[in-house]
């Protein structure tokens, strides 16, 4: 009875083993036909290890789709100092602590928000760290319906370093609630020290780097209840700073806005706008 | 009885909270109808249980980087407790366990996470050989290289397995056990499932006195990933590059081989575990970008094996036990997705040495899961009844040769009489930071560590306790002293006063200066029977906290700590 058993055990193993099953398909990147643009907001950190892996995964979005998504790097807090004795600059700044305080909790850096869109996992909320997932979140996204168009106008004054931006927002459809407008001010082409793994990398790129916000970090509120064919208009002068440090430069700047819900959790983003400060 | 196998196997069409709900009411309905039959029948059934409980009220200190966490910011207060209970009667077995967590920190060290609710209940019957099970259950096949659903409060892991459980007991020595289920995850479930098998049996041959026994086991687990997993992984296979794509499976399957024989004082434990292919995080290879420069980590697919040999000799004053392992892609995970203690399948137990001491403990190393070869030794000799002692050697590396730990403990312990004890020796540790703790650029941290522990008794209710440890290192925080005076009241009370003082620092604290800093702890214990009560004024120095080989990085902590415990 009991060698029966046994064999009656490992021929269930052995049946169970020697299934086989459909190979599944791996597709292809597609790009959307849509007017949306997606804001992709990376929290990373010069002393963070794995964030390489984010800046990649960023920059592949951009290139797989070009003009559809506006991103960028916010180096708040965690990982985010300086690597002492390499680094040459601290990208760091109150906006940036301010956000990322703002998307807590995540489990850990590189980690990303796209269109802010609330994940309901109580250990990430808005920012996931699977850098993979990041490109189809995007694609979601994108294949939603466009529900806001967005204008921006800017115009920088080399003379006295005043840069105006003037934002114009319609809406295309009616849509509930209250919204609000963020601004925000990148610069790319830094070449600073970045950890990568256990080395330290000297001259990585350092690209979209949130340098500063001239709205509140969470945005400047626009109105409630947006209905189809009204427009909104904001104006925004800031002076970039002339640091003389090889930061702040135009050429490298670029503005981002995205107009997004203001509600104590809904956050998501509608559309979002990027053009450089120096075309 | 009916009803729940009924609803096991139908309870995948059906809404999970509903289900849930009714599970709860029936076992409710179920438990007052045993208590009912224990009063009229007399017959009286077992109760058991347990309370645990954790209270933290946080102190923010920004020199030792006690800050910017919601708990520092504007909760102040977070905590913990579990309450389970058990009752046994006429072969059925019930129980529930409430979980609850306020602004804790346990699941996240860096954040806040508050839910309170059932966290595990089961319900199981002995029918003659028989014994079915359901609910959220723990077991584990083997060393619990393809399996182990188990529960470590202290890092917030929790593998119960939701499903139902059959064993069948051939013998008094042989059995097989089979379970189908989910994996827990805190008051929810992951999706996809784990199907597995286990034998195990134990022969004797020889003649009776010193007879050769065998204890030999087989399992098998299979992890099948549920669409929306399958999806994910679609969904970041897709952006690799051609040179790093893959094509993932759902099902993998994992098998185990294990025995322990045992003739007179000799003790062998073997095991070997095979892995089919199997999509998982391998955070150390390279991966193509299709801008910029190469990064580390990526999903792949590839077989993975542990093979584990221990064993042990013990007569007269001497114990040896010798250890290996060698780990080959073995990271076993519900979902590839997930990241650090999530979703874990399996355990890899660590062969190392669990060292106690604050400083001995200090640099612990995690059981790594895709490329590791580990072998430990340990000599204990109790030359008579006052002296005795223990030397243990460690060495870890990865199956390519980098080294990732060695130790070499020492202790040697003498008694006088009943009155006084001393244990003492020295720790010389090697531990890679880089690879641990994922810190670039920082060398090998290598540490030596004298330590003392000196107990006095004044007589058999009073004791003090004193513990002394200097740990001297170039790397990371640089050395520390540790000191530790402990007054205990038999059976009563326990008072405690410690510090751990950062004596020759080599990290800048948050204001940028190298200052020597001391981490206080003062504390009262107080023990009523089997209930236990402690209150400490707790500074710790940020560090790896870990518990049966799985750690985890856990930031500094001010302020004051609450424990209770009791079983009944």
């Amino acid at each position: 009875m009991l060698k029966l058993n046994k064999y009656f055990v490992f021929a269930s193993i052995l049946s169970l083993a020697s299934c086989n099953e459909i190979p599944v398909v791996i597709g292809d990147v597609s790009l959307p036909d849509t007017d949306r643009v997606v804001l992709l907001e990376e929290l990373t950190g010069a002393s963070c290890p794995n964030c390489p892996k984010g800046t990649a995964a960023v920059e592949a979005i951009l290139d797989n789709y070009p003009d559809k998504v506006a991103a960028i790097a916010i180096h708040g807090d965690f990982l985010s100092d300086p690597i002492k004795g390499r680094s040459k600059y601290d990208f760091r700044n109150p906006k940036a602590k301010d956000l990322e305080n703002w998307f807590k909790p995540f489990l850990g850096k590189p980690c990303a928000t796209v269109n802010r869109i609330d994940l309901n996992d109580p250990d990430q909320r808005y920012a996931t760290a699977v850098t993979g997932k990041w490109q189809s979140m995007v694609e979601t996204e994108l294949n939603k319906p466009h529900q806001v168009s967005l204008l921006m106008e800017t115009n920088y004054n080399p003379s006295n370093r005043a840069l105006e931006i003037d934002i114009t927002v319609i809406p295309i459809a009616d849509i509930n609630g209250s919204f609000s407008i963020s601004v925000f001010l990148t610069e790319s082409h830094i070449i600073d020290a970045q950890i990568n793994g256990s080395n330290i990398l000297d001259d990585f790129e350092h690209n979209h780097v949130l340098r500063d916000m001239p709205t509140k970090f969470d945005g400047d509120l626009l109105g409630t209840d947006f209905k189809r064919g009204q427009s909104f208009k904001k104006k925004y002068i800031y002076t970039l700073p002339d640091s003389g440090d090889g930061l702040w430069k135009p050429e490298n700047m670029e503005v981002v806005a995205a107009v997004h819900k203001s509600g104590a959790n809904d956050r998501e983003v509608l559309q979002a706008i990027n053009k450089k400060i120096l075309e | 009885m009916r009803l729940y196998l009924l609803s096991h196997w139908t309870y995948s069409i059906l809404d999970m909270h509903h289900i849930k709900f009714i599970i709860v009411k029936s076992l409710i309905v179920l438990f007052f109808t045993f208590a009912s039959i224990t009063i009229f029948a007399q017959d009286k059934g077992v109760f058991s249980g347990g309370f645990e409980t954790n209270v933290n009220m946080f102190l923010r200190d920004s020199s030792i980087n006690a800050i910017n966490t919601p708990q520092y910011d504007h909760q102040l207060v977070g905590g913990e407790a579990w309450l389970n209970l058990n009752y046994s009667i006429h072969g059925y077995t019930i129980g529930a366990r409430f979980d609850m967590y306020q602004n804790s920190n346990l699941r996240n060290p860096t954040g806040s996470y508050s839910g309170s609710g059932i966290g595990q209940w089961f319900i199981s019957k002995e029918l003659n050989n028989l014994e079915v099970s359901a609910g959220y259950l723990y077991d584990q096949i083997g060393s619990g290289f393809i399996f182990r659903a188990f529960e470590t409060r202290p890092l917030f892991i929790d593998n119960a397995l939701y499903g139902a459980r059959l064993k069948y007991n051939f013998s008094d020595t042989w059995h097989l056990m089979g379970f189908m289920g989910k994996q827990k995850n805190a008051f929810d479930t992951y999706s996809g499932n784990l199907k597995g098998i286990r034998a195990e049996g134990f022969l004797s041959f020889g003649n009776e006195d010193s007879p050769v026994t065998l204890a030999p086991g087989i399992g098998f687990v299979n992890k099948t990933l549920s669409d929306e997993y399958m999806n994910e992984i679609i969904d970041v296979v897709r952006t690799y590059q051609e040179v790093d794509k893959f094509i993932p499976k759902y099902n993998t399957y994992a098998a185990t081989i294990y025995n322990t024989l045992s003739y007179k004082s000799l003790n062998l434990y073997t095991e070997f575990a095979l892995k089919s292919d199997d999509t998982f995080f391998n955070p150390y290879i390279e991966k193509t970008e299709l801008v910029g420069n190469n990064t580390l980590g990526k999903l792949m697919s590839a077989t993975g094996s542990v093979a584990f040999v221990s064993a042990s000799f013990a007569k007269g004053g001497l114990g040896i036990t010798a250890e290996m392992k060698r780990t080959e892609n073995f990271s076993f995970r519900v979902d590839p997705n997930l990241t650090l203690l999530k979703g874990l399948i399996n355990y890899l137990t660590p062969i190392n040495r669990q060292n106690t001491y604050r400083l001995t403990a200090r640099y612990n190393p995690a059981a790594l899961d895709i490329s590791e070869m580990a072998y430990s030794l340990d000599l204990r000799y109790k030359f008579n009844k006052s002296w005795s002692a223990n030397i243990n050697l460690s060495d870890i590396k990865t199956i390519e040769g980098d080294q990732l730990f060695q130790e070499i403990f020492t202790e040697v312990m003498y008694k006088h009489k009943r009155k006084w004890q001393l244990t003492t020796g020295i720790q010389a540790v090697k531990y890679n930071q880089e690879i641990y703790e994922t810190k670039a650029e920082v060398p090998l941290v290598k540490t030596l560590v004298p330590y003392a522990d000196f107990l006095y008794k004044f007589n058999s209710r009073k004791s003090l306790r004193i513990e002394a440890q200097y740990m001297n290192t170039d790397q990371d925080y640089g050395s520390w002293l540790f000191g530790l005076a402990e007054f205990n009241i038999a059976p009563k009370w326990s008072f405690e006063a410690s510090g751990m003082y950062n004596i020759d620092p080599k990290k800048t604290n948050a204001k940028g200066a190298l200052e020597k800093t001391l981490y206080p702890t003062l504390g009262i214990v107080f023990f009523n029977k089997s209930q236990r009560y402690s209150l400490r004024y707790v500074k710790q120095v940020e560090g790896v906290v870990c518990s049966g080989g799985i750690c985890r990085l856990e930031p500094a902590f001010s302020g004051m700590r609450f424990t209770m415990n009791t079983i009944f």
